[in-house]
């Protein structure tokens, strides 16, 4: 594999580290920032099309400039602070949201050499600092002084917590049999480093290996991303906006900013740990250009699938929520796991891993199905809430 | 790596551990005092990090911030009051004494310890190195630990699971009392209120 690119080689000037990290750096930024401004038009779009609508259009050619105008307004807004919230949870919340989406972007892989610096954990770094998300959130949702922040802000850890789980099982089976290949390949280590992850995919995507890892990752990711279905922390109808439903101005548009960044991070890391990244299907022969052509038109295609979905699906409730991560997917990942662990420790052949991972999804499927058949029938399965119920005065009267 | 950016990583790291333990001691609010005491585990990670221990650095910030710690806050949350109200308390001169014979512990632990092997560099890849100790020689501890950590889970849900899980609870308390008769036979054909969404 090829170094890294050094910035200074390509610039043709010489310069010392700490300016090269400091480019790096405003290249995050500015990444974040437009994608963020892309992403927001074309969900709009997109979703509009669904919904038989035009989307915005007034705003430059095809509306095309309306989101640049929603962010002058947001900067130019005045920042409001609710008189009870605690100042400095309420203030610093931003950061704690911010910051985590900030620092996953290092390790993410475009190219073969374009990365902000390629990491040897960097499997692992993307989950913990994906983790510590969740600070942010409970201090906004605490911070505020507002019960519905409040709920939003604990629907929102909750939900984070239980699907961070089956979302890092189901990509460690993807560590596993890379690092299966490593070794035969006579390297130790290595299987962390998501650039090599991708290498590892020259012939074979790993979502042909893991079809069942690459369906509970992507369900963890919109579930971890609070998108639709699974958008119950920021659900308008009941907890009015979730845990930044005071904030405004510049502050509010940092957490737009993280989520759609994290959102833009999930589907790069789908696409680079599942689908081959730059590499899959014309290998690392290709150039520079048709590599990041290949890692983008793989993470558009996801994010057009998320938005598919979020057109698509009515949102969830939230006890049906964490019962389907805690009885569902993560049983499901474990299996896999194990499958992975028994197969590869016997040296079994790489289409035996991918055909008991597709067994084990098309059972999900059907356990799946077989549980929303019993609920719409009204079988002997229960699904129902352990919650109180209104009871009226007359029923009791009749019951009696 | 330059040193002047070692030596600068490593005092600002060690001034966000120590200031943030001692603001979890001086903050009177207990969520105060999490989020300090998540600034000093990042603290600890980057240090981790400084002696070019990444693996633990990792597994320090996604174990102790990303679960212990957001455990804690949910613990606080779910407590009423917990964030006010702290007085004074009576507890904090056994406490003190127990706090300083810690700090004596570690004291005597760290002067006691060779750290000769320390100047001797990093020792390669450390996840495979823990692992293959986890699964070889500490096989026994791993194990325990994980029937312990088993244990306590069922033993959490035990306690805090109800009884009669499929009976509304407003239902349940109203056939405890005589007003409603036991169902018969299937729980669902309880009397379901116009809020009943089945």
């Amino acid at each position: 594999m090829p170094d890294a690119i050094v910035l200074s080689e390509f610039a043709g000037i010489g310069m010392p580290d700490w300016v090269d990290a400091l480019i790096r750096l405003v290249f995050i930024v500015a990444l974040m920032t437009l994608n963020t401004l892309a992403l927001i038009y074309l969900e709009r779009k997109v979703l509009a099309r669904f919904q038989a609508r035009v989307g915005p259009t007034r705003t430059g050619p095809v509306g095309i400039l309306q989101s640049a105008a929603d962010a002058l307004k947001l900067l130019t807004k005045e920042d409001v602070r609710p008189h009870s919230a605690d100042r400095w949870v309420f203030e610093l919340a931003v950061f704690f949201v911010f910051v985590p989406v900030f620092l996953m972007f290092i390790p993410i892989p475009f190219t073969e050499t374009w990365f902000i610096r390629d990491l040897e954990l960097g499997f692992l770094y993307v989950f913990a600092v994906l983790g510590l998300n969740i600070v942010g959130v409970i201090m906004a949702g605490w911070g505020s002084d507002n019960k519905y922040a409040l709920l939003g802000g604990i629907r929102a850890a909750a939900q984070a917590i239980s699907y961070e789980l089956p979302m890092l099982l189901a990509a460690a089976g993807v560590v596993m049999i890379a690092a299966g290949h490593l070794l035969d390949a006579g390297l130790v280590g290595g299987a962390l480093n998501l650039n090599t992850i991708v290498d590892q995919q020259r012939t074979t995507p790993y979502i042909l290996l893991q079809p069942l890892g690459f369906v509970i990752f992507m369900i963890g990711a919109l579930a971890e991303m609070h998108r639709p279905p699974f958008d119950m922390p920021v659900a308008e109808s009941e907890v009015v906006g979730g845990y930044f439903v005071e904030y405004s101005g510049i502050r509010w548009s940092m957490f737009f900013l993280a989520e759609y960044t994290g959102l833009f991070l999930m589907v790069m890391l789908g696409s680079t740990v599942f689908l081959g990244g730059w590499n899959f299907p014309f290998g690392a022969d290709a150039g520079l250009g048709w590599q990041i052509v290949l890692t983008l038109a793989k993470a558009s295609a996801m994010i057009f699938v998320l938005f598919w979905l979020r057109a698509m699906f009515p949102r969830l409730r939230i006890d049906q929520l964490m019962a389907f991560s805690w009885k569902v997917l993560l049983p499901f990942a474990l299996l896999q796991v194990l499958a992975n662990g028994i197969i590869l420790a016997y040296g079994g052949p790489d289409w035996v891993v991918g055909l008991v991972s597709l067994a084990l999804l098309v059972s999900l499927v059907a356990l799946i199905y077989v549980l929303v058949r019993a609920k719409a029938g009204g079988d002997s399965i229960h699904l129902e809430p352990a919650r109180p119920r209104l009871v009226t005065s007359t029923e009791v009267a009749s019951g009696d | 790596m330059s040193d002047v950016g070692f030596h600068l990583a490593f005092w600002s790291l060690s001034a966000l551990t120590i200031g943030g333990a001692l603001m979890i001691i001086v903050s009177r609010n207990l969520i105060h005092a999490v989020i300090f005491l998540i600034l000093s585990f990042i603290g600890v990670a980057g240090l981790f990090i400084t002696l070019s221990a990444d693996f633990l650095a990792l597994v320090q910030i996604l174990v102790y911030v990303g679960a212990i710690a957001v455990l804690m806050l949910f613990a606080i949350l779910l407590t009423p009051r917990a964030a006010r109200d702290n007085e004074e308390s009576l507890m904090r001169y056994p406490a003190m004494i127990l706090m300083g014979l810690v700090i004596a512990a570690g004291v005597f632990v760290a002067l006691e310890t060779d750290w000769g092997p320390m100047r001797e560099g990093a020792i390669g890849t450390q996840a495979k190195i823990i692992g293959e100790s986890l699964i070889n020689q500490y096989v026994l501890p791993f194990e325990i630990g994980a029937v312990m950590l088993t244990a306590a889970l069922v033993g959490a849900i035990a306690l805090a699971r109800q009884d009669d899980e499929d009976l509304p609870i407003h239902t349940a308390s109203l056939i405890e009392e005589g007003v409603l008769p036991p169902p018969d036979g299937d729980a669902a054909d309880a009397p379901a209120g116009p809020g009943d969404d089945s």
